[in-house]
């Protein structure tokens, strides 16, 4: 299949040239759950060129409702060995590796990563994914809760940083309410900021999107 | 003027996104700034923020001018004209 034919519809949207710097752009995708399956997913779909995917986990029955690349046959295997599958059977022209691993502060991520995406549910690896980033490199960091969620780009040692932002900010106790819904509007306005900032035109950089799905109202918050 | 943004769940509890009150002068902190903004609305919020002894609950970020409060003198950073203050809860999953 020519890739002109396969992403016809992007590229009537945006163009052959910004389809060509998708395709040179390899993305690190931290955490592969409600957030990093539906973001990985899209990226797949839109044709970037190579993804790295990092989790640890085991797909278990409470993903379901919103790790939309897990299925009940897939229960008690490893996240990342399902999700290499299901992406290479969506598109093969992309190169995927998986890194097996929690990202703590022994993390060091692939020299050729060229945009980083917080896909993560806690925030001690979060500010460890953060730590672990070269100079310059852009994280697009989302979050969920309920139903509200945020995205937020930075640039590593030019923004605030994570961790400056998120003082005070500790993990809930217990299981975190999340659903489907709301993990696939935050995962679109992720991918949404990712090709922004593949294509040099980051609209959230150093500028919270506050999503609230009860109510449907969105607000910016500059950090 | 000092512009207080309410962000999130605290947006929804207020169904206000943003109140301005007039800075009293430069000794003013922000708790106390926050405890005068609770006597002129309708809606109490405080008790989302602070327990009873007057300390800062986990998970609202509140910030002066992008800063996190924890980086600058926390509940007891004076306010000044002009600042703009917002409070945050961020979604913690993903």
């Amino acid at each position: 299949m020519p890739a002109a034919e396969r992403y016809n519809r992007q590229i009537l949207h945006w163009g052959k040239d910004r389809q060509q710097l998708l395709r040179a752009a390899t993305a690190l995708i931290a955490g592969v759950g409600g957030l990093g399956a539906t973001v990985s997913q899209l990226l797949v779909r839109a044709g970037i060129g190579k993804l790295y995917l990092v989790d640890d986990g085991l797909v278990d029955w409470p993903d379901l409702n919103r790790q939309l690349l897990y299925n009940e046959t897939d229960i008690g295997q490893p996240k990342l060995t399902i999700a290499k599958q299901r992406l290479q059977q969506i598109n093969k022209d992309v190169t995927i590796e998986v890194l097996q691993k929690r990202i703590d502060q022994s993390f060091q991520p692939p020299a050729d990563v060229s945009i980083i995406a917080d896909c993560l549910d806690n925030y001690p690896s979060r500010f460890h994914l953060e730590a672990s980033l070269e100079t310059g490199s852009f994280l697009i960091h989302g979050g969920i809760e309920g139903d509200q969620g945020q995205v937020l780009t930075l640039q590593k040692g030019i923004s605030q940083s994570l961790a400056d932002i998120f003082t005070s900010a500790q993990q809930p106790q217990g299981d975190i309410p999340v659903t489907g819904s709301g993990a696939t509007i935050l995962s679109g306005f992720m991918v949404n900021e990712i090709f922004n900032t593949i294509f040099f035109q980051p609209q959230l950089l150093n500028r919270f999107l506050i999503v609230g799905l009860s109510d449907l109202h969105l607000a910016f918050l500059d950090v | 003027m000092i512009n207080i943004q309410f962000y999130s769940l605290l947006r929804l509890l207020l169904k206000q996104e943003k109140f301005e009150l007039a800075s009293i002068g430069d000794d003013e902190t922000i708790e106390q700034l926050l405890q005068r903004l609770q006597k002129q609305i309708s809606t109490p919020f405080l008790q989302k923020l602070l327990d009873e002894q007057g300390e800062m609950f986990p998970g609202t970020i509140i910030m002066i001018n992008r800063r996190n409060i924890h980086h600058l003198e926390k509940l007891e950073t004076p306010i000044q004209d002009g600042d703009v203050v917002a409070l945050f809860p961020p979604g913690a999953g993903g």
